[in-house]
């Protein structure tokens, strides 16, 4: 179809996907839902007269005249811009498809669910399970002669644990994200992931108050990341809203920090041998030994930029392709990605000369408020006291605030504890002079 | 495509079986600054089967192809029989219901040129841009809709829809050396093109203010009274409380339900809170859910005291209470899950108050208005107001920033001690999410709203 489309439309670019999910849920330990999805769709670009325009539909037989008309009038109205496709050229190899998790059965992914439920079960507490496969096809070309197929696979075992009592509500949460199914390793590491959390979180201390040193949980560091994410995007530094704008080669962060987005990593859904505008997968460098090093692009950020794409294209089926991450590794310099740490460990090996201070694993109103700026101040979600090196318990009613640049030029230390979460690996991060407040 | 639907409900082998088809058609428009980002005609169309059997859970197929319908609904069947349960779901009983509701397309979108939907936002946008040179960045978008939804059941509900939705956004951000503000306007109707027209002075008011609040201080951070504007009061009782309130969050959990149990005391007796999808007009108005159970007025909270809670069938019949009309899914490629529709907080009890008595006798407090945000961890919240004044001495003083409102919900709730009369629905766009399902088209209402006493965070 990307063909017959193609020639239709003489200037563009195309992506057709098809996924098929399947998913079994347990809610409060009972397994209560099977569920299949299909959705198949095509996302058209044309440039006409200089213009850019979009078009998409999931109708199962698409009139592709009628797709091309409709982006050409999209065209019509859209900004002058010299937009370039990438010819054809040679894809890296990148296992994205695991004949394991593309056959798993409806009966194995229940028993897999079941087998979590058990041994996630406590008196008192609700467990809920869900896990998600999905196989899915992806087929990009453009007029330049651009191509690439490839099929993939992705596998989410979410579990979480939930505490009431009285007005104390707890809720611990987890998840396994991978291109294959979970191997025992996996799974061992996800139910001890909640129980280190679960333990010590049973017991309700006082928050300490004042300028402390603080662990920031591979989960709890999303505060601090999102601006640096946002920052190192080409298309904030194209709105003129980036603070690392104009700031490549400069030390910016402690020298031990690197930033790396890679859609070569084994075994993760978003690795891909190429972009959805046919640009072929690398490497990008973003933050190296604390020193801004590049942003991500796409083709349209690229071309205003006048920089080339870093292969940071994604699309849908409805709307135009935008700048997106693909794994985001966050760590010590020339440390890499380990695999993921057999034995969770609350804190990271981080807290041994802490005398008073907190664990942070989940913060509250993440994303609200001026979050390009790096200032952030959020009550916390999930946190735990650490007192002369030991976790005392969960603190409630505490508020944590501080600057993501400031806290970033000097780390206090890079956990032992590195981790996917999601699309993310990072270790926890010891931060100091995060200011606590109790309320 | 009800005779359709009806058939192929016939060939289900499962003893409860629904189908859910809808065909959507879009416009969307968005700038970023001066400049176009996109302009596209989008047509989605999709159906959604859902099955269960005796001794059974859900079965559940969707897909973007009706013409897998045949194969979806045995697929739902045996994706049921294949989940084997100790105890069965139950449904609450509801009547079968036929009936169409087509709604006015006020000006039905799909006939209007894209160029000239184009024109309506550059207006806003340039409107926003306009107000001074320290506005450097602005998004602005306009979407529109006309869905069609039909839905059928095998316990003989035969419903139909036509709907129009149209939304549209502006942020502005202004900066002045280091300093970035911004301001953002929502806008969401179950309307058509009728409706968007005259609108530059919202797109200007926000822009003005988020140059206004790079001279502003930020708020000091301490406990003080403070007014919650009726945005900023409906964003509230939707995320802090409204979510507590779904059945689903409760039902299958004993301690969840005795600290939602009925009959306990919530706030004070000026404090009454509830969720209507019949309300007239709004966006989270709908006459049927996405099971066919119509919509009602539900009181949650009446004089302070719980008194009820939103329900599906199934979390109803569970509890032994009545399905209130509140399972609904965000399209065609999810299950319906208990969601709000239209929360509010109820006017205070007359004579009541307006907004000056709420303040008169505030000697140093906190106006806080507008919404960035809000999250809800269950008893805890944090909501970022989109900006603030100071009261002193009973009256509204100057502009503050940085207005971030935390605390516990059951507190916070109990301090609530004045409501004024002055209710108003937000008629915003964006939506709810839950459940990876986003976004649900929710309206919130309140009044002002006065809590004696509650943390507000600037510089913690």
């Amino acid at each position: 179809m990307i063909d017959e489309l193609l020639d239709a439309a003489k200037c563009a670019d195309a992506l057709w996907r098809r996924e098929e999910r399947t998913s079994v849920a347990f809610e409060a330990g009972r397994l209560k839902t099977a569920g299949v999805t299909e959705e198949a769709g095509v996302n058209l670009r044309v440039v006409a007269g200089g213009r850019m325009g979009v078009a998409g539909t999931t109708a199962a037989t698409p009139d592709l005249e009628e797709l091309v008309a409709r982006a050409r009038a999209s065209a019509e109205l859209g900004e002058q811009l010299d937009l370039g496709f990438p010819p054809t050229s040679p894809l890296p190899h990148v296992p994205t498809f695991f004949d394991r998790a593309a056959n798993a059965s409806l009966d194995q992914l229940i028993a897999l669910g079941r087998g979590l439920v058990e041994r996630l079960a406590r008196a008192g507490c609700q467990v809920n399970v869900a896990i998600e496969r999905e196989v899915g096809e992806t087929a990009v070309g453009n007029t330049a002669g651009g191509r690439g197929r490839y099929r993939a696979t992705a596998v989410a075992v979410t579990a979480e644990v939930i505490r009431i009592a009285a007005d104390d509500v707890l809720m611990i949460y987890d998840q396994y994200l991978g291109a294959d199914l979970p191997g025992d390793v996996d799974l061992d590491v996800l139910v001890r992931s909640i129980e280190t959390r679960l333990g010590p979180a049973l017991t309700v201390v006082p928050p300490p108050d004042g300028t402390l040193p603080v662990v920031f949980t591979p989960a709890g560091l999303a505060a601090l990341l999102l601006p640096l994410e946002q920052a190192l995007s080409g298309k904030t530094v194209l709105q003129g809203s980036s603070p690392l704008a104009g700031r490549i080669g400069e030390q910016v962060f402690d020298s031990r920090l690197s930033i790396t987005d890679d859609p070569l990593a084994p075994g993760r859904p978003s690795s891909r041998p190429l972009d959805d505008e046919c640009v072929a997968s690398r490497t990008t460098h973003l933050v190296q030994h604390g020193v801004v090093h590049g942003f991500i692009y796409d083709l349209e950020t690229a071309a205003r930029a006048q920089a080339r794409s870093t292969g940071h294209g994604r699309r849908g089926i409805f709307g135009k392709p935008r700048v997106a991450y693909t794994n985001l590794i966050v760590g010590e310099a020339d440390d890499g990605v380990g695999a993921q740490h057999a034995a969770p460990l609350l804190g990271g090996g981080l807290l041994a000369d802490i005398k008073d201070g907190l664990i942070v694993d989940d913060l509250i109103g993440v994303g609200q408020g001026n979050v390009i700026s790096g200032g952030f101040s959020h009550p916390v979600g999930l946190a735990y006291r650490v007192v002369r090196g030991e976790v005392t318990g969960r603190v409630k009613d505490a508020a944590v605030a501080g600057n993501a640049y400031e806290l970033l030029k000097q780390i206090g230390g890079f956990g032992a504890d590195g981790r996917w979460l999601g699309a993310r690996w990072s270790p926890s991060l010891r931060l100091n002079g995060v200011s606590v407040a109790r309320r | 495509m009800k005779d359709r639907l009806a058939a192929a409900l016939k060939a289900s082998r499962a003893d409860y079986t629904e189908i859910r088809v809808e065909r959507t058609w879009s416009s969307a428009v968005t700038f970023r600054g001066r400049r176009l980002e996109t302009a596209t005609v989008s047509e989605d169309e999709g159906g959604f089967v859902r099955a269960l059997n005796r001794g059974c859970g859900w079965g559940i197929a969707s897909f973007t192809s009706l013409d897998a319908l045949p194969v979806m609904i045995a697929r739902a069947d045996e994706l049921s029989r294949a989940v084997r349960l100790d105890r069965p779901i139950r449904l609450a009983e509801t009547a079968p219901h036929l009936a169409d509701a087509t709604l006015d397309l006020d000006g039905d979108v799909r006939g209007i040129p894209l160029a000239e939907k184009k024109r309506l936002l550059e207006a806003y946008n340039g409107a926003m841009l306009a107000v001074s040179n320290a506005v450097v960045d602005t998004q602005a978008s306009y979407r529109d809709e006309v869905s069609e939804v039909w839905y059928v059941n095998s316990e003989g509900t035969v419903l139909s829809q036509l709907r129009p939705d149209v939304t549209l956004s502006g942020t502005a951000i202004a900066r002045r050396n280091g300093t970035l503000e911004k301001g953002l306007e929502s806008i969401g109707l179950r309307k058509g093109w009728h409706s968007v027209h005259g609108l530059e002075d919202r797109f200007r008011i926000v822009a003005q203010r988020a140059v206004d609040l790079l001279d502003a201080p930020r708020v000091k951070g301490a406990a003080y009274p403070v007014i919650l504007d009726n945005e900023l009061a409906g964003v509230f009782v939707h995320e802090a409380f409204g979510h507590l309130s779904e059945a689903d969050f409760v039902y299958e959990n004993p301690q969840a339900r005795e600290m939602m149990t009925l009959g306990r005391r919530f706030g004070k007796p000026v404090l009454n809170v509830g969720d209507n999808g019949a309300a007239p007009g709004l966006r989270g108005t709908l006459p049927f859910d996405d099971e066919g159970t119509p919509t009602q007025d539900t009181p949650l909270i009446r004089d302070g005291i719980l008194v009820g809670r939103l329900h599906s069938r199934e979390t109803a019949a569970a509890m032994g209470e009545r399905p209130t009309g509140n399972a609904r899914a965000i399209s065609f490629r999810h299950a319906p899950i208990v969601r709000m529709t239209n929360t509010y907080i109820a006017p205070g009890p007359p004579p009541g108050g307006t907004f000056e008595d709420l303040i008169k006798d505030v000697k140093l407090g906190v106006y806080a208005c507008g919404a960035f945000g809000g999250q809800t961890m269950l008893e805890n919240f944090s909501f970022t107001a989109a900006w603030g004044h100071m009261i002193r001495d009973g009256h509204v003083a100057e502009l503050v920033k940085d207005v971030v409102l935390a605390g516990n919900l059951f507190q916070t709730l109990d301090r609530i001690d004045h409501i004024a009369r002055d209710f108003t629905w937000n008629q915003m766009g964006g939506g709810c999410g839950k459940g990876g399902q986003f976004p649900l088209a929710v309206t919130e209402g309140a009044p002002h709203v006065r809590i004696e006493q509650a943390l507000v965070g600037g510089d913690v």
